[in-house]
């Protein structure tokens, strides 16, 4: 029977049964995620030559962290809450080779996680993080989160939502991200293209995709996903808009840390024969 | 002959796939699946052109169209 291509990346079974449908609710946008993600890497694989074996996956806890170790045949990590890009720079020390995707939410990432977060890009390190932002707490409950836009109404803030947005983006430019793109999950071609940059770029790249969350928005997931085109606008238009700009934002490549690191390695050998 | 299957037993029936096709192939049907999701339904597959933007946008990996 003819099968979605991408279930060839995908654990179907497990030890204790089947591990599909995944948990996800129906129209979550990190279920299209990693179909994105999934197509990029297989593009890498098939066209690219790039090995299977180097492809790692690291996610902290969170819907969109869920992505990993339940249901993917790579190499992969379900970590820490926060700490999943403490745990990909240990994996790069142990082999600069390695190809390595971040899955992360708003939460994971910006909220508990933000001290990593900043710190793995002013060091550079040679990840691909996937930060699928829905703008609340999703696993939780729909509650406020750093991301969460003003005057959003969810069950913490039930007359509205009074604080601003983080926006991740400016900050991980700021903190030294090499390569910054920011995409709604309704731009499946510019995702692919995005993830492929990103694991091509040898440094830190951030990619935030900005997600429904049909559930706790109270819509169906098609009206839920198209609302996102009305708050975001081409980054080429930003200027003259006060919507969020989407598109490629930065593209700065600089030493990464593992190079810095490999030629600390050579200095000292030198100096010890 | 273009086949346009959809997997029972993973669709949740969010209908992205609907909203995405550019030639509208698929549609609602009326059949639900063990867990009550309605799921979509192939109308015209000889608009087709097998572009595989359903197969791209799928959250739930469970709709595959026969590739170019």
């Amino acid at each position: 029977m003819l099968k979605h291509p991408m279930l060839e990346y995908i654990k179907e079974e497990g030890s204790s049964g089947m591990r599909l449908p995944h948990i996800l609710c129906p129209g979550c946008g990190a279920g299209q995620v990693l179909n994105y993600t999934l197509h990029a890497v297989d593009d890498l694989i098939k066209e690219e030559g790039v090995k299977k074996e180097n492809f790692v996956f690291i996610s902290g806890v969170g819907c969109s962290s869920r992505l990993t170790s339940h249901y993917l045949d790579f190499d992969s990590g379900w970590t820490i809450h926060g700490r999943s890009l403490a745990i990909a720079t240990g994996a790069l020390l142990a082999n600069p080779e390695l190809k390595i995707i971040v899955f992360t939410g708003d939460g994971d990432a910006a909220a508990i996680g933000g001290n990593h977060f900043i710190h793995a890009f002013r060091r550079n390190i040679n990840v691909t993080v996937l930060c699928v932002n829905n703008g609340l707490y999703g696993m939780t409950g729909g509650q406020v989160a750093p991301t969460t836009l003003p005057f959003v109404n969810t069950p913490t803030t039930p007359y509205g939502n009074i604080e601003d947005a983080f926006d991740l983006c400016k900050l991980a430019e700021v903190a030294g991200a090499s390569y910054i793109s920011r995409w709604i999950t309704a731009q499946p071609m510019q995702i692919i293209k995005a993830v492929k940059k990103g694991i091509a770029n040898k440094g830190a790249s951030f990619i935030e995709v900005l997600s429904q969350c049909p559930v706790h928005e109270h819509e169906t997931p098609v009206d839920s996903m198209n609302a996102l085109k009305e708050i975001t606008v081409p980054v080429k238009k930003a200027e003259s808009s006060d919507k969020i700009p989407v598109g490629e934002l930065h593209f700065a490549p600089r030493p990464s840390w593992t190079e810095r690191y490999e030629s600390v390695i050579e200095k000292a050998n030198q100096r010890l024969s | 002959m273009i086949e346009i299957v959809i997997d029972a037993k993973y669709c949740k029936g969010c209908n992205i796939c609907i909203d995405f096709c550019p030639k509208k192939v698929l549609r609602c049907s009326k059949d639900i699946n063990a867990k009550g999701y309605r799921l979509p339904e192939a109308v015209d597959i000889d608009a087709c052109t097998q572009c595989q933007l359903c197969v791209i946008v799928c959250p739930d990996l469970a709709i595959a169209v026969t590739p170019k």
